[in-house]
């Protein structure tokens, strides 16, 4: 029986050699993180099993040396106590020196290879979280679920036969070959959730596995630091330093339900693991397993469509059916194959600019940049012909706003003609603006043909689309906003122009007002004019025919005293003439006088123009 | 051991599905496979379906996406026929025509290694292109000048010509301008120009108002002087028919002359002074002459 499980323990380096061999071509065939550490702890265990082999050899040297000095102690009838001196024991001696030397450095060994490949695997991990090649997916899949099953196999094996014989040296071994059935078992599911498109799944499982190198690291450090303080009694077999508990524990999934129960027992008060439920899914966990993988393959057997979506159903690769909203039916995976997309949404994108989420600024300027614009080549006709004007740039800068949005109307042409279909529609987008732009006037799309432009630029997008089979059709296309650059002031001048244009307005304005005042006040006067010459008519008229007719009245006066009549009116008429005039009257005396006259005018009355008048009849 | 044999059983099951998993493979649709058998391709699946293989190692596959795949180059500087710069990026569909010649020709038949072969080409054919071309080719409001289209087809006929010569198992699909722009230098004179063109679109507006301002008030003062010259004339020819009215009364006068012309001078003689007249008389003049009778005590000048 001895020999026997020294040939386990040769059988399980074997495979746990292989198993790491195979683990880390499949692991690098699919660059797997989950799977580099699942090789990890395969380098482990075949350590261990080495380690424990070399050591199950030791031992079994020391039985054979023993086995050997009693027949000759026999045979020569002398007690095995008369040399007791270490040259005599050779095999006895190395195992204790092996035991007491090479186990300790294989622990520390051990443990600098757990913390370098958590250290590895961790920062890997990080800086690469999306490792898995799809298209070797698949095959790594099998291979690692394979390795899971053979080395589960071949680890329940070894433990059983660890358990029954009683062996401390296989144990060790054996528990790591199961805990990495388990450890192979996990990465084949991380690769799984990765062909599934769960692309991080891999990622979470290679930090699972670190977590548990780190534990197995941690455990090693104890079980170091316990063995200084262990108390050596003589004759007594101490545990090897590098048989986890840890790995033991994972390796007996008994165990775990032993120490559930025992802590479900405490804290209910009573035998809770006594109870049938629990004696029964304690006994047939195989089948409840069995029944949970049965549910999990049923379950990829029906579809269900939410509103708003279609499902693309592959059957074996090729496209088999599409399924709108609904409960559907399909072979288990991986034979069959759905994918979802939210066909009814309404996608969209932006040309020109970047949203800025940030700016909720409430007025949109020209001179300010509410986005991320980018400027476009424009042509750019000449505003103001000139015959000498010839050398100018016949281009100009725009920047524009155009988000497009669009719906999905074909989903196998969405996803089986192009790679990246979203991305190509967007350059379509974006190809078709720089087109249109390219060949359109500056000043003609800052006015009138911006109407235009939407609708344009709309149909040959989804030209564009349909000559690329992407199955979209274009809802909308808005030219939600076109403006000259802001940079360098320039969209001010813009506003310059427009503020010219109004002083223009307002100057022609101004000379219209002035116009019609000029000629209104020239019509007055006009009017004026004519109707002060009818006045001065009908009097000349008027007053030549009343002084006729008062001459006519006056000759007969005159004529009935022609000198008094004469005098008379003279005199009337030199009184009223007179009236208002300064009179100086010169009495003629016999001396000679000379009269001097100031005759000017005084600018301001002063008390020499008074007039005194007598109030008093 | 009845418990042995089911768990067996399963184990032998689930090896059977693993094991089968690795004899068969799936072909998407979007998909096509090379299988190479000790690293020698001896067949490729452009169909999808399901098909068999050997296991690894002895059968290797190498699954390429033969979908259309689109990247963007980088926004490079172009020189232009007419010596102009211009920065341009395209972007270009393609996808693997031959994945038995295009795997070997990129390390692991990685698409990243063949775009940045393809981005190679596209620059070089690029700089072809645009050296034949001026700027009003590309960006012109002239439809006789603008050859957008012609330049992209160019530079596309200029990749695929590279990729035939050397037969990379590629075809480009489509090819088109993602962006083209002016060097920043030359964006700023653009800038510049554009603001001159602005101030001379701004010089224009405001001297054709002032023009047309001049215009109008000059037409309304000559509207208004006409208006006046014919106003004036008219008040003219109505002040002569007033006069030639007033005309006709004079031979009643013609009765007795003399009268009738000291009537006339005691008119003039009212109208022509006024308040601020200043009158000199003598003791000659009517009716201060009543002062040379007065007695020789009183004989003062008196104002």
């Amino acid at each position: 029986m001895e020999r026997n499980t020294q040939k386990n323990g040769l059988v399980n380096l074997v495979v746990a050699g292989l198993m790491l061999v195979a683990a880390v071509a499949a692991a690098t065939l699919v660059q797997s993180l989950a799977g580099f550490a699942a090789s990890a702890f395969l380098l482990i265990g075949a350590l261990v099993t080495f380690v424990s082999w070399f050591q199950m050899r030791l031992e079994e040297n020391e039985r054979n040396e023993k086995l050997e000095l009693d027949e000759l102690a026999r045979s020569r009838g002398t007690s095995l106590f008369e040399a007791k001196d270490s040259g005599s024991f050779p095999a006895r001696n190395a195992r204790e020196q092996f035991e007491k030397f090479i186990v300790p450095a294989f622990a520390v060994l051990l443990l600098l290879i757990e913390g370098m490949a958590v250290w590895v695997l961790w920062r890997l991990s990080a800086k690469y979280p999306v490792t898995v090649i799809d298209s070797k997916a698949t095959a790594s899949l099998s291979l690692f679920a394979i390795f899971a099953l053979v080395l589960f196999l071949f680890g329940r094996f070894s433990v059983t036969i660890a358990r029954l014989e009683k062996n401390r040296l296989l144990q060790p071994g054996a528990g790591f070959l199961l805990a990495a059935a388990y450890v192979c078992a996990v990465a084949a599911l991380g690769i799984a959730g990765v062909e599934a498109k769960h692309v991080h799944a891999d990622f979470w499982m290679a930090r699972v596995l670190c977590v548990l190198l780190g534990l197995l690291a941690f455990e090693n450090i104890l079980t170091l630091l316990l063995e200084i303080y262990r108390p050596r009694v003589k004759g007594k077999i101490a545990r090897p330093l590098y048989d986890s508990r840890v790995a033991g524990l994972l390796a007996q999934p008994e165990s775990l339900f032993t120490t559930a129960a025992q802590t479900l027992d405490y804290q209910f008060g009573f035998k809770v693991s006594e109870t049938w439920i629990f004696q029964a899914l304690q006994k047939n966990l195989p089948a409840f397993l069995l029944v949970q993988i049965t549910v999990l393959i049923v379950s990829t057997m029906f579809v269900f469509v939410n509103a708003g979506e279609q499902v693309v159903l592959e059957h074996c690769g090729k496209p088999a059916a599409v399924f709108g909203p609904g409960a559907h039916m399909k072979l288990p995976w991986p034979i069959d194959k759905a994918y979802r997309f939210r066909t009814d949404q309404i996608q969209s994108f932006a040309v020109g600019y970047t949203p800025d989420e940030k700016n909720d600024s409430p007025i949109v300027l020209w001179t300010v940049a509410h986005s991320k614009e980018d400027n476009f080549l424009v042509g750019n006709r000449t505003v103001v012909p000139s015959d000498t004007d010839t050398n100018a740039q016949p281009v100009g800068l725009i920047s524009v706003s155009i988000p497009v949005q669009f719906q999905i109307v074909n989903v196998t042409n969405w996803i089986y003609q192009n790679a990246t279909p979203d991305e190509l529609l967007q350059n379509l987008a974006t190809r078709e603006v720089v087109h249109y732009l390219a060949g359109s006037d500056m000043n003609d799309l800052l006015s009138y043909g911006r109407l235009a432009a939407a609708d344009t630029l709309r149909e040959k997008i989804q030209s564009a689309a349909d000559a690329r089979n992407l199955g979209v059709k274009i809802i909308f296309v808005g030219l939600q906003d076109i403006h000259p650059p802001t940079e360098k002031d320039l969209a001010a001048t813009y506003e310059q122009v427009v503020s010219a244009e109004e002083k223009t307005n307002t100057t022609i304005l101004n000379a219209q007002s002035a116009a019609i005042a000029t000629n209104y006040a020239a019509e007055a006067t006009a009017y004026s004019l004519t109707n002060l010459a009818d006045a001065a008519r009908i009097r000349a008229q008027t007053q030549a025919f009343a002084r006729a007719a008062a001459f006519t009245n006056q000759i007969p006066a005159f004529e009935a005293a022609p000198s008094v009549y004469r005098q008379r009116q003279y005199l009337q008429a030199f009184a009223e003439a007179t009236a208002g005039a300064r009179k100086y009257v010169l009495l003629v005396t016999n001396t000679s006088d000379v009269v001097i006259f100031d005759l000017e005018d005084k600018v301001r009355a002063d008390l020499g123009n008074l007039i005194m008048t007598n109030t008093t009849p | 051991m009845k418990k042995n044999a089911v768990t067996i059983a399963i184990a032998a099951l689930l090896l059977v599905i693993f094991a089968l998993l690795l004899f068969t493979f799936q072909v998407r649709q979007s998909e096509v496979v090379v299988v190479a058998t000790f690293g020698k391709p001896t067949d490729t699946k452009n169909e999808p379906g399901l098909y068999f293989k050997w296991p690894w190692p002895v059968q290797n596959l190498y699954r390429f996406d033969q979908r259309v795949q689109t990247f963007e180059d980088k926004f490079s500087e172009c020189y232009l026929a007419d010596h102009s710069l211009v920065l341009a990026s395209v972007y270009i569909g393609w996808r693997i025509s031959d994945a038995k010649a295009f795997y070997p020709k990129f390390q692991g038949g990685s698409i990243e290694a063949a775009q940045r072969q393809l981005e190679g080409m596209l620059r070089t054919a690029k700089l072809q292109a645009f050296g034949s071309n001026s700027l009003a080719n590309l960006v012109t409001t002239d439809p006789a000048q603008f050859r957008f289209e012609q330049i992209e087809q160019n530079i596309q006929a200029g990749v695929q010509r590279q990729l035939d010569e050397h037969d990379y198992g590629i075809k480009v699909e489509f090819l088109g301008f993602k962006k083209i722009a002016l060097p920043e230098k030359v964006t700023d004179s653009v800038f510049e120009r554009m603001k001159a063109e602005r101030n001379q679109y701004i010089t224009k507006a405001q001297s054709d108002g002032d023009r047309q301002a001049a215009m109008i008030k000059s037409s309304a003062e000559r509207q208004a002087a006409d208006l006046l010259n014919n106003a004036e004339a008219t008040a003219k020819r109505i002040e002569g028919e007033g006069n030639a009215e007033a005309a006709k009364t004079l031979p009643v006068f013609q009765q007795n002359p003399d009268l009738a012309i000291f009537l006339l001078q005691l008119e003039a003689m009212k109208s022509s002074l006024n308040q601020k007249a200043t009158l000199i008389f003598d003791e000659r003049t009517p009716p201060f002459d009543l002062f040379r009778n007065l007695p020789a005590a009183n004989s003062s000048p008196t104002q």
